[in-house]
């Protein structure tokens, strides 16, 4: 335990906690909208946000694409591939009634990419260095890195859309209905296979996004992404399951508790609590930190 | 209506046949060190925890992803008493060989889990239920392991204990104890589920508002249930330390602990009594005989092998394969 630090140190690490949380929330918004139509808690995230790492690093070094230009790249192909999972790994499944099924193929699908990474790249630790990786900016008056700024950015420009997507067209109501009552929307008329799709298929995407977060910001390996799912299971719990912008804010209240534990505790304590408020949260308040009781998810 | 592959009752001789077959193998001239020894070692260590899983999960509708938790208990408590000696005094200097497969520790090793799961199951299942009880023991499975890193002298740290006797000169009581405890289980939970309790635990997954209706108490039921694939993991985990001597976080809290026990499991047939022993069976011998003849890609053929079951066998082999099987 520490003495209360000055005000700079209080401001610099939450600065730094919100930033590197929005990592998880932008992964958590993705494992949200997965659980939110096909009831999967699906493990395999993680491992999809490092294969978009590695992309990202291989265009970089391979054809001198900028990491953030590389958006551009990434999140269609995201889509593609999610859209591709779905139909390909996930569709047979999700007419059954066992859940099983689809999270053993989650896990199945972790497993194959983690493996298919090292067999490719090696089990070494990986980083994308451009000329800006070191440089710094000053936000509140307190300096910060650029990079860990652009993928706060990120997070928040891609959370955003989906929002919106969900919000204002005709298909992210459609995805809303099937997550509130499934049953129900298909009786109106809406396909679970489509919706089950188009949520995979984000899901990826904001996968890939958070990818090119990772890949500017944190040296990465191929085994790294399951802490990373883990990570974006407490923040979505902590936002509430099948909340979208909580789940950003989960990611968020997440980096600052990591922030603050490592800090005023101990590096080492630092999974053990924020894994203690998940099981708290979960208990106690199930529907998440952010919804009013009377709203269902 | 379905045709039957394999009647009922011929299940029930396969399997005292296959049990007898596996006692007599060390009678065999050379197989006590063939690796075949070794590899039926672990399939043994798997089928128990798959056996404790489905018993929780298969049979009680309780989906636990903390189950590599209630293992790595079962190994600490065993390495921590017999390192510590905490149990037989003098008795140990002695008898030196008086902690290996010691009944006393490896029973005080499930025990152990089995209070942690009630610890935890308490709370955690008198308010989650699915998708949330799941990710709770998920949650729990992670602190545990942090606990224990940071245990101290306790739990040796990051490195964790070592048992004091360090090397064997044969795995035949390892096997012969690892078989024992695989049929013992599967005749235990073959009884429990026979009796009134079993029913209980079935009529509480298959729905939870009728059987409180008629009278079961769901809360308890189900934390018995959870408890008792608790003490079944942590046996499983006392008998591995007997094999690997060294318990550290990173090895007897590894999530494979709990993922290649359930998919064994799910492979074989959930809720069935046969399907764990046959999927551990199964799919250990696929990983294995990948690790062999693939070894740069093995854990890539296990990733595809879980996906293609999964894709093309949902319901588990017995239930594929089995005909109408009797499910206990």
């Amino acid at each position: 335990m520490q003495a209360i630090p000055p005000p700079e140190i209080l401001l610099q690490l939450s600065l730094n906690g919100a930033l590197g949380g929005a990592m998880y929330g932008v992964a958590a918004v993705g494992l949200s909208l997965i659980f939110g139509t096909m009831r999967l808690i699906f493990l395999a995230q993680g491992a999809m946000i490092i294969l978009a790492a590695y992309f990202v690093r291989a265009l970089f070094y391979g054809l001198g694409i900028d990491p953030f230009l590389s958006l551009l790249i990434v999140v269609p192909v995201g889509l593609g591939v999610g859209w591709l999972v779905y139909q390909g790994l996930f569709r047979r499944a999700a007419a059954e009634e066992d859940r099983n099924i689809s999270l053993l193929i989650a896990v199945g699908l972790m497993f194959l990419v983690q493996n298919l990474m090292t067999v490719v790249w090696g089990g070494n630790t990986a980083a994308v260095v451009t000329s800006y990786t070191a440089s710094g900016i000053e936000i509140l008056g307190v300096r910060t890195s650029f990079t860990r700024s652009m993928g706060f950015l990120i997070a928040l420009a891609g959370t955003g859309l989906v929002v919106l997507f969900l919000r204002k067209t005709l298909v992210g109501k459609a995805v809303r209905a099937a997550s509130e009552d499934m049953e129900a929307a298909t009786l109106m008329g809406i396909s679970p296979h489509r919706v089950n799709a188009i949520a995979f298929a984000i899901g990826i995407a904001l996968a890939g996004a958070a990818g090119v977060a990772v890949a500017t910001t944190f040296p990465f390996n191929p085994f790294a992404g399951f802490i990373f799912s883990l990570k974006a299971l407490v923040a979505l719990a902590l936002g509430g399951i099948g909340n979208v912008a909580g789940a950003l804010a989960g990611g968020i209240i997440l980096g600052l508790i990591e922030a603050y534990v490592q800090y005023f505790i101990s590096g080492g304590w630092t999974n053990a609590i924020a894994y203690g408020v998940f099981l708290a949260v979960l208990m106690f308040k199930p529907e998440g930190l952010f919804s009013r009781p009377y709203k269902k998810a | 209506m379905l045709k039957q592959a394999v009647p009922k009752q011929a299940w029930m001789w396969i399997a005292i046949a296959v049990v007898a077959a596996l006692a007599l193998l060390p009678l065999l001239p050379g197989a006590i060190d063939s690796y075949a020894f070794s590899f039926l070692f672990f399939v043994f260590i798997y089928a128990i925890m798959a056996q404790g899983w489905n018993l929780v999960a298969g049979f009680g509708g309780q989906i636990s992803l903390g189950n590599h938790a209630f293992f790595g208990l079962g190994a600490y408590t065993t390495a921590i008493l017999w390192s510590g000696n905490y149990l037989w005094g003098s008795l140990y200097d002695a008898y030196p060989r008086i902690y290996y497969f010691d009944p006393v520790t490896m029973v005080l090793g499930g025990l152990v889990a089995a209070v942690a799961a009630i610890i935890i199951g308490l709370p955690l299942l008198s308010k989650l239920r699915g998708d949330y009880f799941a990710l709770g023991t998920l949650g729990f499975g992670e602190i545990v392991k942090v606990m224990f890193i940071n245990g101290g002298d306790f739990t040796g740290g990051a490195f964790g204990v070592v048992a004091p006797a360090g090397t064997f000169d044969t795995l035949l009581p390892h096997y012969l104890v690892g078989l024992g405890l695989m049929v013992g289980v599967a005749l235990a939970i073959r009884l429990l589920m026979r009796s009134r309790y079993g029913l209980a635990l079935i009529a509480v997954r298959d729905d939870e508002m009728a059987a409180s209706a008629n009278g079961i108490d769901v809360l308890r039921v189900k934390v018995a249930a959870f408890a008792g694939s608790a003490f079944i993991a942590g046996i499983a985990g006392s008998l591995y330390t007997y094999y690997i001597f060294h318990v550290g976080p990173d090895s007897v809290f590894d999530l494979d602990w709990m993922l290649l026990p359930l998919m064994m499991t799910v492979v074989g047939g959930t809720g069935t009594l046969l399907g764990p022993i046959l999927g551990a069976f199964v799919m250990y011998a696929v990983f294995d005989l990948a690790r062999i003849v693939v070894p740069d890609y093995h854990p890539v053929i296990s990733g595809l092998t879980i996906i293609l079951a999964m894709l093309f066998l949902p319901k588990g082999l017995m239930r594929s394969f089995g005909g109408r099987v009797r499910v206990v």
